[in-house]
């Protein structure tokens, strides 16, 4: 994978589409699991969310650079 | 916290209480400071390290955002970066389109930042704030872009970028760092309100509340109403919140304004009814099974109530007629009293469908709401209008000073007049909010100018940095979580978080400082000027505005178009009734003026009779042809012309239409070949006519002698 991708000759970091993609797919993997009440058992709901975001998207990342 | 084991007079247990009162006022205030100072500080780290242009955007992005709750932070920094976003190819496409011309750029702008705002005004909480953004981002990114076109998209993508960081930084922080949920607090608020209303109907009922005290209830349920729907929009941000909770909320509000509405026009027909009406003595029974359902701490009646209702209902029915055959009643007592029992009937249901849904709401039940509608805000449009108006015409105002003057600071003070123009025209009391926002400024203007040329410019590395600027940040926040200074505490923090917050490359200008200060302060004087002379009656929840809006919305309920039973026509005018009403309150104050009281009773009144006609209407459509279809449309068409032209002759019109109308009904009634279907309709119509006749005697009270009409409708 490119580490910049040209978008109509304007270069922009192939991390950006990654977190925007990883927002998605933090979004679904969220209404998945608030919808099965495993939030409701968390004690900081919260910190399960972002450490959620962090693994998705830190994941998406090293399969980028690897 | 360990459980009080010793008596309460011991030191052990006094202290905790004391530790537990600290932790529940100062306490919260002080992990708020600490929170958003960490926020700040942190987006302000990471900008140095990725070397971007302005750090001071990202902090003050985080001192923006910095609000009570983690619901609330989510909602505004989604909304921010969504309007950063339009604002800057809003200004991409002006610079595009106007390059190297500035006057030319400056209409546009101009017209730019009037649409978003008066969009702004259209809209309410952080939506309203999200327009009020892209109006004024693209102000300040265009701006100074005006001598270098060319290096509009670099300014663009570098504020994207910063707001975008700044963003981040405050979500996540407030969201994780010991956060308050929004949640709880909209559940609380639903509780409270369950409460209270069931009190309210009580006392109402006992007849313990003299009617100004009803009318202000009724003015604080709808900024309740209001309140609560933007509590729900910050909580649908947070972790764990459901999405059929935001549904079962918004039947919660919609069910609560119905049993409002039926609440009040029942109120208000026991009000009238004079001492020698028998009504009262026939409603008696059916109180009292309200009162006992309501008294009820459970609340576990109330879903019987209905069922319980029936046999008093047709008791007193019974009853009603055996009067009717006595010669020495009036008709009109008779039909109030029929009106009465409906109301009451009619009340119960809403009663217990409202407790079904508090209780499903209470007991995070899973249960099918049908079809909530969301809530629809409505302002006057004569204040979109002014406020578009305004601030188009403050941006024009600053920019001729700025262009004839040549004096190159100006463009500060000229962005700063836009921001605070569009950011005070969705308050009701925008020239207190800009002059809060400009005391801020004063005080931080030798605050700010100390810290940066005393302690900042000693200050070596990036700890050090924090602590030299800590103080007057954390004096900022600590304003802002005190509701009366918020504004001073957010005008401090905007001020000197641009200011202190160096760039990459430090150089210290005392000269430049002073002239940006001078600069951004003047700016915020034009916006307080301007909010001043510019149409300064034309503020949100204005007296007179919002009173012909009213006017408007029953007008509506006449004319507007109807689909299948009318339930989207009624809820759409209750919205919007009780969001106009709930402007009126926000603009009122803690303690409404009398001219604010009687704009209410009025407003009361219009909603009682708009959804008489709404109901009126959805049964003629359901009609066939005939005389007494003929009647209704003449009624309707009379109760228009008297919303238009709300004068004594237009009023007479009406009821003198109504009257006949409710001969015609008569006579239909009359007809044996009415069947019972047809019977209980006519009787419905009958109900409504007489609650549009009603209010509309009230309404002609001063002109026209209410005693001595025949009372045939």
């Amino acid at each position: 994978m490119p580490r910049e991708l040209s978008v109509l000759g304007i270069l922009i970091p192939t991390i950006l589409p990654v977190f925007f993609a990883s927002l998605l797919l933090q979004g679904a993997l969220d209404w998945v699991l608030s919808h099965a009440g495993v939030y409701r058992r968390l004690w900081h709901p919260a910190l399960a969310r972002l450490c959620l975001l962090v693994c998705i998207f830190g994941g998406m990342t090293a399969w980028l650079y690897r | 916290m360990a459980p009080p084991t010793v008596t309460p007079s011991s030191p052990v247990a006094w202290l905790g209480a004391q530790l537990r009162g600290w932790a529940a006022s100062d306490g919260e205030r002080l992990i708020f400071v600490a929170r958003s100072a960490f926020a700040a500080f942190l987006a302000l780290w990471i900008a140095f390290r990725l070397g971007l242009d302005s750090p001071g955007t990202a902090m003050t992005t985080t001192f923006i955002l910095a609000l009570p709750s983690s619901g609330m932070v989510l909602e505004k920094a989604f909304y921010r970066l969504l309007g950063t976003v339009v604002g800057c190819s809003a200004a991409l496409v002006l610079i595009a389109l106007f390059p190297q011309q500035a006057p030319v750029l400056l209409v546009g702008l101009a017209l730019w930042v009037g649409l978003c705002t008066a969009g702004a005004a259209m809209h309410r909480n952080q939506q309203s704030y999200s327009f009020v953004l892209a109006g004024y981002t693209a102000c300040m990114i265009a701006v100074p872009a005006l001598d270098n076109p060319a290096g509009v998209f670099a300014a663009a993508v570098t504020r994207a970028t910063e707001v975008g960081l700044g963003v981040i930084v405050a979500a996540i922080v407030h969201d994780v760092l010991f956060p308050r949920a929004h949640g709880r607090q909209v559940q609380r608020t639903v509780q409270t309100r369950y409460e209270g209303f069931l009190a309210f109907c009580r006392q109402v009922l006992e007849q313990r509340m003299s009617p100004e005290q009803t009318e202000l209830t009724h003015l604080r349920y709808a900024a309740d109403i209001a309140a609560l729907e933007s509590g729900r929009a910050a909580a649908f941000f947070e972790t764990g919140h459901a999405r059929s909770h935001t549904r079962q909320l918004h039947a919660f509000n919609g069910a609560f304004m119905t049993a409002l509405t039926t609440f009040y026009t029942l109120h208000r027909l026991l009000h009238r009814a004079d001492a020698a009406s028998p009504v009262p003595a026939l409603i008696a029974p059916l109180h009292a099974l309200l009162a006992d359902a309501l008294a009820d701490p459970h609340g576990l009646k109330l879903a019987g109530l209905p069922a319980a209702l029936a046999q008093p209902a047709a008791d007193a029915r019974a009853a009603l007629n055996t009067l009717a055959a006595a010669p020495d009643q009036t008709r009109a007592a008779i039909i109030d009293g029929e009106t009465a029992i409906e109301l009451a009937e009619r009340f119960a249901g809403h009663l217990a469908a409202f407790a079904a849904v508090y209780h499903g709401l209470t007991q995070q039940k899973r249960m099918q709401v049908s079809e909530p509608q969301a809530y629809s805000p409505k302002t006057p449009p004569g204040i979109v209008l002014a406020s578009g108006l305004r601030a188009a015409l403050a941006l024009l105002a600053a920019a001729t000073l700025w262009y004839w003057m040549a004096w190159g600071q100006l463009a500060l003070s000229l962005v700063m007049t836009t921001v605070f123009c569009a950011l005070a025209s969705s308050s009701p009391r925008p020239t207190a909010m800009v002059k809060q926002v400009l005391t801020g400024f004063l005080i931080a203007t030798p605050l700010t100018f100390a810290t940066e040329f005393l302690l900042v410019i000693r200050a070596s590395g990036f700890p050090m940095l924090v602590l030299a600027a800590l103080p007057l940040f954390a004096l900022a926040l600590w304003l802002m979580t005190d509701p009366k200074r918020a504004g001073i505490g957010i005008g401090m923090a905007m001020f000197a978080s641009q200011f202190v917050a160096p760039v990459n490359l430090m150089h210290y200008d005392a000269a430049g400082v002073a002239n940006g200060m001078l600069a951004q302060t003047a700016g915020v004087v034009l916006a307080y000027a301007i909010f001043s002379v510019l149409l300064p009656e034309h503020t949100m929840g204005n007296r007179e505005h919002v009173r012909a809006a009213l006017w408007r919305e029953a007008l509506n309920a006449c004319r507007q178009r109807l689909a299948g039973d009318g339930r989207t026509l009624r809820h759409r005018f209750d919205n919007r009734v009780r969001d106009l009403l709930s402007q009126l309150n926000a603009a009122a104050g803690p303690t409404p003026p009398v001219a604010t009281r009687a704009v209410v009773r009025e407003g009361l009144t219009l909603l009682e009779l708009g959804h008489a006609v709404i109901e009126l209407r959805a049964l003629l459509a359901a009609s066939h042809d005939g005389a007494v279809r003929d009647a209704l449309r003449n009624v309707l068409r009379r109760l228009a012309a008297y919303l238009r032209v709300p004068v004594a002759g237009t009023n007479a019109d009406a009821v003198a239409a109504l009257l006949d109308a409710g001969v015609v009904i008569r006579a239909g009634l009359a007809d044996p070949a009415c069947d019972p279907a047809r019977a209980d309709r006519l009787h419905t119509v009958l109900a409504d006519l007489h609650a549009i006749y009603t209010s509309l005697l009230d309404q002609a009270a001063p002109t026209t002698e209410p005693s001595g009409v025949p009372h045939a409708a």
